[in-house]
């Protein structure tokens, strides 16, 4: 593949709380193998207020680290952020610009787009080289479809789905460079004013090992505690589907599923869940799965390792009394 | 507030699209067009926004013929008027094709009317790729501001205030007008038409606007090629137990977790 002269593999890291968030660890994956192709180095970029503890993390992952701190650039300024990436791929002239599929990483990616005139892949759950052609895989429909795309202009640009690869191997600390920009007060139109936290507690859904969730079969609120309570035994998170959402038994950030969170646990749990290919694209990933349900035939048993037929309300007590009592043993 | 709302029809996204059995052909056959779903939450958005601050709401979509429906349920329930973009040169246009071509239109309109468009609507996503890249490509393309994932809008001195969702709760941005914004769910639902609006919106023009009277719309050669289509591998099945009584079931179920070593 002609490259035009371009090396390196710019991934942008983003940053939330003060630390690198994990799909942007992510990211760094597939970088390595794109920088295997064009024989450049992968950069990690942060930008961000204060940018310590995600460089810190960003450097035993890449070759080299590009911090950008300026209060220009805390969370929600989108405006300044897209402008700081701009400036940043001008210096760099990279061969292909990674991050993470987020709200932010969604916008970034689009708006450099237009403004390099750059076709992207949004969402890609898999990275493929077949002879000189570059494939991404992303999902369409929801899930039920996948294409494998080809980007015609450079730098390749593209989103990768959280949980979708891993993070490269911890190395020696990369070279740190610091860089500053400018942003023009003419670039700023819109302005974060104020960030409400309505969520007291951090739900980690897609760095979860274990994710119990409970679905429309739990029936109502009181008995979605349960759940919790599985949930807590095994060191898990809960995680929830659309119906349980909309009954208002957790709240939205527990969610699972297409428009929720995309999440690869080592063991799933679905408590009443009866599968809709909306919630199952976001947990089919998952190393272990076991589903309960007293419907049969319920499509969650199609993806499921191991799946109980029965009553959640009856099935759950008896895992917690036996998973205490192996615990105790 | 002048407000101007990009609308798309993609297949209804309740139904689960496979492919045809043996091909790389979407089977398409017995899905209809809807109007995509966060589309139906701009309109609505956009809709109380007006109701709230005054102003009218203008409605627009990119396709073939079919996507004057789409145009007519939105001046049955909220928009007053409405135009079609199409154009046989249009029909392969990519993300930045299309914000291409709406915000040519986007330009004649407001030529038109000698003044421009304060707020711009349009879903987060198209429920079909869902790559959520069109409301900020066409904020660039028209030197706009963009705020995404809104759920909430307010009108303030000098534009516009919005509730923009985040994984925690939410951003209040602020933003000069004109710029776009795009939509998520908010906490309501999309009102439904009367029988009345349905017949007023049946009898309204929806004038075409196509590639000849729109300068500088073009769909350009498209950035991305689909090489292949497929569908995911399905997760093998794996024990599905069902003992004599419910405990029977979940005793063994913990056993085999123990033995699978994923307690």
């Amino acid at each position: 593949m002609n490259w035009d002269n371009r090396e390196d593999v710019l991934v942008f890291v983003e940053q939330k709380e003060g630390g690198a968030v994990k799909v942007g660890l992510e990211a760094l994956g597939p970088a390595q193998v794109l920088a295997g192709l064009t024989g450049g180095k992968v950069i990690g970029l942060v930008m961000g207020e204060d940018n310590a503890a995600a460089v810190d993390k960003v450097s035993v992952l890449c070759d080299e680290v590009i911090s950008v701190e300026d209060e220009n650039f805390k969370d929600g300024n989108n405006d300044a952020l897209t402008y700081g990436l701009e400036k940043i791929v001008e210096k760099v002239n990279p061969a292909a610009i990674l991050a993470g599929n987020t709200p932010l990483g969604r916008e970034l990616t689009a708006r450099l787009g237009k403004r390099l005139g750059l076709g992207s892949a949004q969402d890609v759950i898999d990275l493929k080289t077949e002879g000189d052609q570059i494939l991404w895989t992303v999902p369409v429909y929801g899930g039920t479809v996948l294409n494998d795309i080809e980007l015609k202009t450079l730098p390749l640009m593209a989103t990768v789905r959280s949980g979708a690869f891993s993070k490269p191997e911890e190395k020696q600390k990369a070279e740190i460079v610091t860089e500053t920009v400018e942003v023009p007060e003419e670039e700023i139109r819109s302005k974060v004013v104020d960030s409400v936290k309505e969520i007291s507690e951090a739900v980690n859904l897609e760095e979860a090992k274990v994710i119990v969730t409970g679905g429309r079969g739990m029936g109502s609120k009181e008995n979605y505690h349960l759940v919790e309570e599985l949930a807590d035994l095994l060191g898990g998170v809960v995680g929830a589907t659309r119906p349980a959402i909309e009954d208002e038994w957790v709240s939205r950030d527990h969610q699972v599923g297409q428009s929720g969170k995309i999440v690869s646990p080592a063991l799933y749990i679905a408590c009443g869940v009866s599968g809709a290919t909306q919630h199952v694209t976001g947990m089919t990933n998952s190393g272990y799965i076991v589903a309960i349900n007293k419907d049969e035939d319920a499509p969650i048993f199609d993806v499921a390792d191991v799946g109980i037929v029965g009553d959640v309300m009856k099935v759950i007590p008896v895992m917690i009394e036996e998973i205490k009592k192996r615990k105790e043993e | 507030m002048d407000i101007l709302l990009c609308l798309k029809q993609v297949p209804d996204d309740s139904v689960e699209i496979y492919l045809k059995p043996g091909t790389e052909e979407v089977d398409l056959d017995n899905v209809t067009n809807v109007v995509n779903a966060f589309d139906t939450y701009a309109l609505e958005m956009a809709t109380r926004f007006k109701e709230a601050v005054g102003g009218e709401i203008t409605a627009v979509s990119v396709g073939p013929e079919e996507a004057r429906n789409a145009i007519k349920n939105s001046l049955a329930v909220g928009a007053d008027k409405g135009y079609l973009i199409s154009d046989p040169a249009f029909e392969n246009a990519d993300t930045l094709g299309r914000s291409e071509i709406i915000a040519a239109a986007i330009k004649q309109l407001e030529d038109e009317r000698g003044k421009p468009f304060d707020v711009i609507f349009c879903g987060r996503e198209a429920t079909d790729r869902a790559t959520g890249q069109f409301g900020p490509q066409l904020a660039e393309t028209l030197g706009t501001g963009i705020i995404c994932d809104l759920v909430d809008i307010e009108q303030t001195d000098e534009g516009i205030r919005g509730k923009q969702e985040t994984e925690e709760g939410y951003h209040l941005v602020e933003s000069v007008t004109p710029c776009v914004v795009t939509v998520n769910k908010p906490p309501y639902d999309p009102r439904y038409p009367t029988i009345k609006s349905k017949m007023a919106a049946r009898k309204m023009k929806i004038p075409v606007l196509s590639a000849a009277e729109l300068e500088g719309a073009e769909a350009g050669e498209p950035n991305v090629e689909i090489i292949k289509v497929y569908e995911p591998a399905k997760r093998e099945a794996g024990i599905k137990i069902q003992e004599e009584t419910v405990e029977d079931s979940a005793v063994k179920a913990v056993e085999m977790m123990a033995e699978a070593k994923v307690l």
